[in-house]
């Protein structure tokens, strides 16, 4: 038996027959087209399947898509509308915080949740907001350092991006 | 180098950093050809058990499914390995570990490919597991393979390890347990398989030498190789997991008895469970030295646990033995090791490639022997370093570069170092009330790392080069781009060789249909090979253009160079000359075959190489004695690759090599019990996360030219990862003043160690002193 959901999809209203125990990320990838949000271990373990829903940090493979009925969900692709780089993802680039770029979509996701909380971030912040997301590649430095520049250019900007 | 560099050494941005960021990247795992198949594969839920029957009539009952696949629908050899090809496909006849494959299932939908998997019926007699690698080589084991459960080792000696010792002033034995490591690349094996335009099979996937899958896809399918095409361009990473076949013969399989396209996308539970790791190893090492500190013998003897199949298990055992006594001058040496066949898993090629299990038993014993004569670690490290002329532990002659004291030198002057006595008593961030209980301590380590594949085994790079009428360079090369950054490496090297700006630069390869075979991503080895190859490839280049230039243009006869601007000029013998004019609509084209130069004695086996990368590390670990927590507070990396490339590339390379090094000390081991895996997700295998790595990690570049080398590089991708695990445990003993040599060293091990260390506890010493 299949189940209408209605999601807000980086913007766009969006509406998806999906099974009833069919979860979110199986739902952004499959049926949305959206591959940006990966699939890292299915268990909420490493994070690659970071998404935004109504504005909270969630893993996609944790949420069935049933319960995103009604709900604003933000990817990755929802960064960059029309092709120009947020300044997180610009940071990224520039620190060279990307090797594979697997686990790069939902650290994004998880700095973007970050910086929301935390308008100054403290390094131990930034390291406690990145710690749900598993990276195999760069042993997080250089995606820490891009997180705290943002922070910082953000806060020079009195929070405007 | 007379000439400043322009491009390299920079810290030059990743050519496809942005497709990564946006998502648009598309990886194995997001490729969906129209009208595929989802695969799922039946895997065996016992480590060894003899395949009575499959009835797969339920399977194919179930909606959705189109086909299904067992050992006796493979067409051409059922068996696969890069080595050995002792590895079926599909198991018809008996299973050797838990994960080997038994069936699959094609479907309309991964449900129904999951559904009509579990829906496979296979009859198994369990059989007794094989999990004791000591025990399995005694000849009343029960054989996993033919040829018995030794599936390879090897013996070398040199000078007298016997008088050796007794010339030694100190002689220090200990035996190193070291788990079964997984690589844990973020995407899972993954791939799809479809006829392309030509009507070839073809498998898009993540393997990490296309030439060498092709040859492995037609094989099993006894297909000629013309007719199957391997893709494997971006990848989430791979650190050596995804070289031996994962998903690509499955793939081709299926397409070629469906004739549709089909994708395999593996769960994190069977990719854990079914592809190659790091080989558990027990290590055993008995050294000595003078009392002014010469290393004056080196006897070994390693154990590794290779698993149910024989993949690369060979060449990492050698890797072991080559690597046995570290970037060390030693006289006398003995080492023995063997591989042998087990039920435990699938041990194969990973970073570092034995030379990690190597370095944690010669690391530890160099911190042993140094403590017991009173010298300072580096300054023994120092005394007996590697210089080129030298013999090396197998008795050969060091021919090239040898960067080990270069190294050494740069730890000694590191901010860490010379700052150890005031940095081992800071304690500022510690709150006041638990000073007392904590505990910091340095520790460093050295190594070396064969670069390439050694001796005796085909190590060829060929690349293509096109230049377009626009001045747009293409390079052509077969490796794969699993996050090292080579793509932006080859294009930094092109940019600076010839005069194109790297955005004019595309690279195209992983592709058996598009790119020459540039030899296997692995072993350190693809920066300096493609490397060298363009730079053939560029002379070649500017031939053409001379020549083209002299029948065009009447130049005299000589190579034209490029000239890089809004419009691309050539100059030459005869002057200046538009490259749009010169090759009016044709590009031009060359191709350029490098061979990695090998070493001029042969002791078998791929060994020895003939060059070497070197690094020490320097690491600072912090531990709370009232609970066993370790935490590393930071890390120095002083790295030998020669001419550093990317700037940026070359850091990253390292902080990772930390993470992993961290991750090999502290948190990672993949258990069995009986020969059943405990760990198959990241809630039982536990990596470290941004709260385990220092960001103080600082990576120091020491440029020791090869001269052999691209502008005098060579590879770090092993090197930055090896020396960080035993200089953990270093810093543990300088902390705690306690050896650990059980891999994992995790809190409850520090506890108990601790309670031993304590008055009326069981601490052992097994240092022999001469006259003690």
């Amino acid at each position: 038996m299949a189940v209408s959901v209605n999601l807000k999809l980086n913007g766009a209203a969006c509406r998806f027959e999906v099974e009833p125990d069919e979860r979110l990320v199986e739902t952004v990838r499959e049926k949305a087209g959206l591959t940006g949000t990966k699939l890292g271990c299915g268990v909420g373990e490493c994070g690659a399947c970071s998404v935004l829903l109504d504005g909270k940090l969630v893993c996609a493979c944790l949420v069935l898509a049933a319960q995103a009925d009604g709900c604003e969900v933000f990817t990755v692709e929802g960064l960059a509308p029309g092709g120009r780089l947020s300044d997180l993802q610009r940071a990224f680039v520039e620190e060279g915080a990307v090797q594979c770029g697997y686990c790069t979509p939902g650290m994004l996701m998880a700095a973007e949740a970050l910086l929301r909380r935390h308008k100054r971030p403290t390094g131990e912040q930034i390291r406690q907001g990145l710690a749900g997301n598993l990276c195999r590649c760069t042993g997080y430095t250089k995606i820490v350092a891009a997180v705290r520049k943002v922070a910082k250019r953000r806060a020079a900007r009195g929070g405007r991006r | 180098m007379a000439r400043a560099l322009k491009v390299l050494g920079k810290r030059t941005r990743r050519l496809d950093a942005e497709a990564k960021v946006t998502g648009a990247l598309v990886y194995p795992s997001d490729k969906a050809p129209d009208d595929m198949l989802w695969l799922a594969v039946v895997r065996s839920p016992h480590p060894h058990a003899r395949v009575l029957g499959v009835d797969c009539a339920a399977a194919e009952a179930v909606p959705g499914v189109v086909r299904v696949a067992t050992a006796r629908d493979v067409p051409g050899e059922n068996a696969f390995g890069i080595a050995i090809q002792d590895q079926p496909v599909l198991c018809g006849e008996r299973v050797r570990y838990q994960g080997d494959a038994v069936a699959v299932v094609a479907a309309e939908s991964l449900r129904a490919a999951r559904a009509g998997a579990a829906a496979v019926r296979v009859d198994y007699e369990p059989l007794e597991p094989v999990v004791e690698p000591e025990a399995a080589m005694r000849p009343d084991s029960p054989a996993l393979h033919p040829g018995g459960n030794i599936l390879h080792q090897g013996h070398f000696t040199k000078g007298d390890v016997a008088e050796g010792f007794r010339q030694s002033h100190v002689v220090v034995e200990r035996e190193y347990d070291l788990p079964m490591m997984e690589h844990a690349y973020l995407e899972t094996e993954a791939g799809v398989s479809f006829y392309d335009e030509l009507g070839r099979l073809t498998v898009d996937s993540c393997g990490q030498y296309v030439y060498r899958d092709q040859t492995q896809i037609a094989r099993a399918l006894g297909l000629p190789l013309e007719r199957v095409r391997a893709i494997g361009a971006h990848v989430g990473g791979a650190f050596g997991g995804k070289d031996e076949i994962t998903v690509q013969i499955h793939l081709a399989l299926m397409t070629h008895l469906t004739g549709r396209p089909c994708k395999l996308v593996l769960t994190r539970e069977e990719s854990i469970l079914f592809s190659t790791k790091r080989h558990a190893t027990r290590v055993r090492y008995k050294t000595g030295c003078s009392r002014d500190g010469r290393l004056l013998a080196v006897e070994a003897r390693f154990v590794a646990d290779t698993g149910a199949y024989a993949s690369l298990g060979g060449p990492v055992l050698n890797l072991m033995l080559e690597h046995v006594a570290g970037p060390y001058r030693v006289p006398h040496v003995k080492v023995d090791g063997f591989a042998v066949y087990t039920n435990n898993g699938f041990a194969g090629a990973f970073r570092g490639f034995g030379c990690t299990q190597a370095c944690v038993g010669i690391e530890s014993q160099m911190d042993l022997m140094a403590r017991a004569i009173r010298m300072d670690p580096l300054a023994f490290r120092l005394k007996n370093a590697l210089q080129t002329g030298d013999r090396a532990a197998l008795d050969y002659e060091m021919k090239t570069a040898v960067g080990a004291a270069a190294t050494i030198r740069s730890a000694q002057k590191g901010k860490l170092w010379r700052g150890r006595a005031a940095w081992r008593k800071d304690l500022r961030k510690v709150p006041a009330a638990l000073r007392p209980h904590v505990k910091r301590g340095l520790g460093v380590a050295s190594q070396m790392q064969g670069m390439g594949l050694g001796i005796g085994l085909p190590d060829y790079c060929e690349v293509a080069l096109e230049l377009g009428p626009a001045g747009d360079c293409t390079l052509r090369a077969s490796t794969s781009e699993f996050g090292q950054g080579a793509y932006t490496a080859y294009a930094a090297m092109l940019a600076e060789r010839l005069d194109v700006p790297m955005e004019r630069v595309r690279i195209v390869g992983g592709d058996t249909g598009l790119a020459p075979d540039s030899g296997t991503t692995t072993a350190s080895r693809t920066t300096y090979a493609v490397g060298n190859a363009l730079l053939m490839a560029c002379e070649r280049l500017e031939a053409e253009l001379g020549r083209l230039a002299a029948e065009r243009l009447g130049w005299p006869a000589g190579p034209a160079r490029l000239r890089a601007g809004r419009e691309p000029r050539v100059q030459g013998a005869g002057g200046q000359a538009a490259l749009a004019g010169l090759l009016g609509q044709t590009p031009l084209e060359v191709r350029a075959t490098y061979h990695i130069p090998v070493a001029e004695v042969e002791l078998g086996d791929g060994l020895p190489h003939l060059l070497y990368s070197y690094g020490t590390h320097v690491a600072g670990v912090e531990v709370d004695t009232l609970t066993g927590e370790i935490t590393v507070q930071a890390v120095e990396a002083h790295l030998d690759g020669g001419q550093v490339i990317l700037r940026t590339g070359f850091e990253g390379q390292s902080e990772g090599g930390v993470a992993q090094g961290i991750g090999y000390a502290l948190f990672e081991a993949v258990e069995f019990e009986r020969g059943r895996c405990l760990t198959t997700n990241f809630n039982t295998y536990v990596l470290p996360t941004s709260l385990d790595v220092p960001t103080a990690i600082r990576t120091v570049p020491v440029v020791v030219r090869e001269p052999t080398g691209p502008w005098g590089a060579k590879g770090i991708s092993e090197t930055c990862m090896v020396g960080v695990t035993p200089a953990i445990l270093n810093a543990l003993e300088d902390a705690l003043g306690v050896r650990f040599t059980r891999l994992p060293v995790r809190a409850e091990a520090v506890l108990r160690a601790l309670a031993e260390q304590a008055p009326g506890g069981r601490a052992g010493a097994r240092t022999r002193r001469k006259g003690s």
